[in-house]
């Protein structure tokens, strides 16, 4: 990026801060972490509070901030062993990761609807964790994060986190589990009892889903259950827990349910950069701007979630116009309600200043 | 119960060190003694249980509640793995052993005082076997990472599984192992207790060194932190012994190299040792894939190699392109 471009890129950024709003939960007890070339270039920052850690952005404005998911007695001590851990959010990042550039941005849609289930199937019914303590979060880029502070979780360690990633991936998922088959008399089987649709977990989703898939598109399990009738009287022994109204043997059906089986788990959750389990980890302040596409990192309040759309909702509040010119071609995107592009590699635009500036960070265009 | 005879049961708890405190007994010779050979005998792991031997005389019961005081403080003064490890094990066992033949409310004050509270709320299931009800939170730092135990393997309802009463009982276990393990260091203990610490010593096995003949970075991540924690004398489950030993063998490591590793855990016992070893080797498992070890909960990173023992390949390559 040319150094004009980081220049204009840090005075919207810094105006941004001035009055930006954080909300941070025990700021004066975690690590902040900034980057200005990378994600994170240095650490071990501590803040006493919010005016100071907002006065310090608008000072020495970063590209990038983030800030523990672990609550510190020293937050700013060094090394890290000398800050005393206490405790630690327990924190999900669910992200897509797609071949071209700019494919993300279409299907954040999809990203969201699993950040939802993750709240709603998982964290709420399964893991009992109240509402009023799950924060979504926008990552500013290519997903969203999910911070749960609640004290019940917040002393666990790193494998018990991973334990609950496991869980939420599906990892190890055998829907066969959930039935109990019993021989009668040789080679002829009967399952004894299976999940019923008002169970919680793994079990109740698998016995909903399966309901499901034979209301909207029986023939996916088998063309028998195309007929209304067999159909139905499936579903009403699924509904009592009885999994014999149908006509095939145990095994075939298992069979048969398995790609609904495998779907109930949630792939999007990304494990690989350690956010759940690790308990020392720097992620991104909510409501900080990602450097990247100068998007903010919207925290989302449980009620607002559904109608939240990051390229509407988390652009930077600015009114003028930014001339640009493309250093390489850019597909037609939607953003603040308005279509842009598609934009050809050497063309000259003069775009809303919010739009011009993601193209510019995002390394498709410079300022001209 | 006397409250004297649940002290003895159960050392660690309140009304054990009340009891303690009321007595207004002195540390002796005597009561350093019997720290000892408490400690001696989780070393060797005798099955024979000091509380289940003693006199039935008060003073004589006091004494050896003393000696579980007094073998803490030996242990905080030594600051020894290896026979911390030995004590939470058998200290952790013998008293997992009486809690299955106790009703349910002393099983649920013991719960209670090992910080699994409120969360137990008994229950018989359509069978009639008895489950109980427990703080997701709460299981997840108490049970064994073991493939039984996986959530995936649980039911989940509203911030709580349920389990059965035996099971609440090898997690009990599992607390009571982690809170035998807390033990505060003592820097300056009185003369009795340091003179106690040659005589502990010379107890320690001799052969429990070889493992560390093993570089760090010759296996991939998961194996490196089961022998990491058996060089620290640290428990491991079954399943990890067992992971560990059919990757040992496979990568050629004759039984006796791989029983040394195993005498560093805190339970080890020569006999079933090799017993498992020598079964596993005739059976000749093939060490299970990533994807496995994943679910057994032993994966540590990322390696993408698809089964552990390709860890030696991908070096051999990568030092090959060098």
């Amino acid at each position: 990026m040319q150094e004009k471009d980081r220049t204009t890129a840090l005075k919207y950024f810094a105006d941004y801060y001035q009055t930006a709003s954080f909300d941070i939960p025990y700021v004066e007890k975690r690590e902040f972490g900034i980057g200005n070339w990378k994600k994170i270039d240095s650490r071990h920052l501590g803040f006493a509070n919010e005016p100071d850690f907002r006065a310090y952005l608008v000072k020495n404005t970063p590209f990038f901030v983030s800030h523990s998911t672990a609550y510190y007695k020293y937050p700013d001590a060094t090394p890290i062993d000398k800050k005393n851990w206490e405790k630690a959010d327990l924190v999900f990042d669910l992200d897509f990761h797609s071949e071209g550039k700019y494919d993300v941005y279409s299907k954040l849609g999809q990203v969201k609807h699993d950040a939802i289930r993750l709240a709603e199937e998982f964290l709420i019914s399964d893991f009992g964790i109240s509402k009023k303590n799950i924060h979504y979060v926008f990552s500013g880029n290519r997903g969203y994060h999910i911070h749960v502070v609640e004290d019940d979780f917040a002393t666990i360690g790193s494998d018990e986190r991973r334990e609950i990633a496991d869980y939420i991936m599906g990892r190890g998922l055998d829907h066969i589990k959930f039935f109990d088959v019993k021989e009668l008399r040789p080679k002829v089987f009967k399952i004894e009892s299976g999940p019923r649709a008002d169970e919680s977990g793994y079990r109740g989703r698998f016995a909903r889903a399966v309901i499901e898939m034979l209301q909207n598109k029986p023939s996916d399990i088998s063309r028998t259950f195309s007929k209304e009738e067999v159909k139905n009287r499936f579903i009403e022994g699924i509904r009592e827990g009885n999994w014999n109204k149908q006509p095939y043997k145990p095994n075939d059906l298992f069979e048969r349910l398995r790609p609904i089986a495998e779907r109930l788990a949630l792939r999007s959750v990304d494990t690989d950069a350690g956010v759940t389990h690790d308990i020392k980890k720097l992620i991104r302040v909510p409501n900080s701007i990602h450097g990247d596409t100068g998007l903010i990192a919207k925290r989302v309040t449980v009620g607002d979630i559904e109608k939240f759309e990051p390229l509407h909702d988390a652009i930077l509040p600015l009114k003028g116009t930014l001339k640009i010119k493309f250093t390489e071609d850019v597909p037609e995107i939607s953003i603040h309600n308005e279509t842009h592009g598609p934009f050809k590699k050497e063309t000259e635009n003069e775009l809303p200043e919010a739009v011009g500036l993601f193209f510019v960070l995002r390394g498709s265009a410079i300022q001209v | 119960m006397d409250q004297l005879d649940f002290s003895l049961k159960y050392p660690f708890t309140a009304t054990a060190k009340q009891a303690l405190s009321e007595s207004k007994l002195e540390l002796n010779e005597r009561i350093v003694e019997l720290a000892c050979e408490r400690i001696k005998n989780a070393m060797r792991e005798k099955k024979e249980r000091t509380v289940e031997r003693i006199t039935i005389h008060e003073s004589g019961k006091l004494e050896e509640l003393a000696a579980f005081a007094a073998s803490r403080m030996i242990l905080g003064h030594m600051k020894n793995r290896f026979i911390t490890n030995k004590f939470a094990v058998t200290e952790s066992k013998r008293i997992s052993a009486i809690l299955e033949t106790e009703d349910e409310k002393t099983v649920l004050e013991i719960g209670k005082e090992l910080g699994m509270g409120e969360i137990f709320s008994s229950e018989k299931s359509g069978n009639g076997s008895e489950t109980v009800k427990m703080k997701i939170s709460t299981y997840l730092k108490f049970s064994p990472r073991a493939l039984p135990y996986k959530l995936i393997n649980r039911h989940l309802e509203n911030g709580f599984v349920t389990i059965s009463w035996q099971e609440s009982i090898r997690l009990m276990e599992e607390a009571i192992r982690k809170r035998m393990m807390e033990i505060p260091i003592v820097k300056q203990p009185p003369e009795i207790i340091k003179k106690a610490v040659p005589l502990l010593i010379a107890e320690m096995p001799k052969q429990a060194l070889p493992v560390t003949s093993f570089k760090e970075g010759d296996h991939p991540p998961c194996i490196e932190k089961l022998l990491d924690a058996a060089r620290k004398h640290e428990n491991l489950n079954h399943q990890a012994r067992w992971y560990l030993a059919v990757y040992l063998l496979s990568i050629g490591l004759d039984i006796e190299k791989i029983n040394a590793i195993y005498t560093n855990l805190p339970d080890y016992n020569e006999r079933t040792t090799r017993y498992q070893l020598e079964h596993a080797k005739k059976r000749a498992y093939t060490v299970p894939s990533c994807a496995s070890v994943t679910t057994y909960g032993f994966c540590v990173a990322d390696c993408r190699i698809g089964n552990p023992i390709n860890w030696h390949n991908r070096r051999d390559n990568n030092a090959g392109k060098r």
